[in-house]
């Protein structure tokens, strides 16, 4: 592989793992807000009774 | 059933993604013109085209809410919810979309940045919804959802200006490769992993589209529940 292509592919890489990053993480912060969502409709239910 | 038919699609989502992972990196033959880091349009572009639906699914959910707050506030409430879902994940696309770009605009053209009219109008549409999201998070009282629902509408505007920028104006940006003028398009060798890539993208979207919305309806039921609680105390 000469210089050009070696850099081509490691920007190929920072685009593909910058998008994952930010789709993950995102989907990540989604499922903790529906856990401590589920958790505070235990609680409440709780109080209720 | 429906969890049944949910897990089914998260899973043919994953594969899917797995697969248009596989085609866009071994399955498009290397570009003739810019080598292996045209490689970067089959996350680019799909990106750029979900964020554009979901937009669009944001602005129908504001318009919704806004004819509907009155005479029918429960479906005002649903639509509601879909405006913010739509605004939310389009933002996350948008960001793909503006960090990506940067990264294929260094290598392809030597900068990071320019403020041609594609790209400066994409950012001025991702700080139009990321303001949306801050006066959804910090605005309160019963005003805000009608608030956001403009700016909703006002920001949706924009994105027809992003689509058209550079058939309207002489751009860095490159002319579209779809829907262009004569002599655009892309090499049919690459058309299978664009499209695949295409097809995965939106499923993905749709995927944590529908989880948003789902945690919306619920955080509205929470929000319901608590004021009915605090007016029965009251009583």
């Amino acid at each position: 592989m000469d210089e050009k292509a070696i850099l081509d592919h490691q920007f190929v890489v920072a685009a593909y793992t910058v998008t994952w990053v930010i789709q993950l993480g995102y989907v990540a912060w989604l499922a903790w807000k529906w856990r401590a969502q589920k958790r505070t409709a235990v609680r409440a239910n709780r109080t209720q009774r | 059933m429906k969890k049944f038919a949910f897990g089914l699609y998260i899973v043919l989502t994953i594969a899917f993604m797995i697969w248009g992972y596989y085609m866009a990196i071994y399955g498009a033959p290397l570009d003739a013109a810019q080598g292996e880091v045209f490689r970067i349009i089959f996350y680019h572009v799909p990106s750029a085209s979900v964020a554009f639906v979901f937009f669009a699914i944001s602005l129908i959910g504001s318009i919704g809410y806004l004819s509907l707050r009155r005479g029918n506030p429960a479906f005002a409430q649903i639509a509601d919810a879909w405006a913010l879902a739509g605004a939310e994940v389009g933002v996350v696309f948008c960001t793909v979309v503006l960090i990506t770009g940067p990264i294929w605009g260094r290598r392809a053209w030597g900068i990071w940045w320019t403020w041609d009219a594609r790209l400066t109008t994409t950012l001025v549409l991702w700080l139009i919804y990321v303001s949306y999201l801050l006066l959804r998070r910090f605005a309160a009282g019963p005003q805000m959802q009608t608030l956001a629902a403009v700016l909703g509408i006002f920001g949706a505007l924009d994105v027809p200006i992003v689509y058209m920028s550079n058939r309207w104006w002489r751009t860095q940006h490159p002319a579209p490769v779809f829907g262009g003028s004569e002599g655009s398009g892309m090499d049919p060798s690459m058309l299978p992993a664009f499209f695949w890539n295409m097809g995965a993208w939106f499923a993905w979207g749709i995927l944590i589209l529908a989880l948003r919305y789902r945690v919306e309806r619920q955080q509205q039921k929470f929000a319901a529940q608590e004021a009915q609680q605090a007016l029965e105390a009251t009583n």
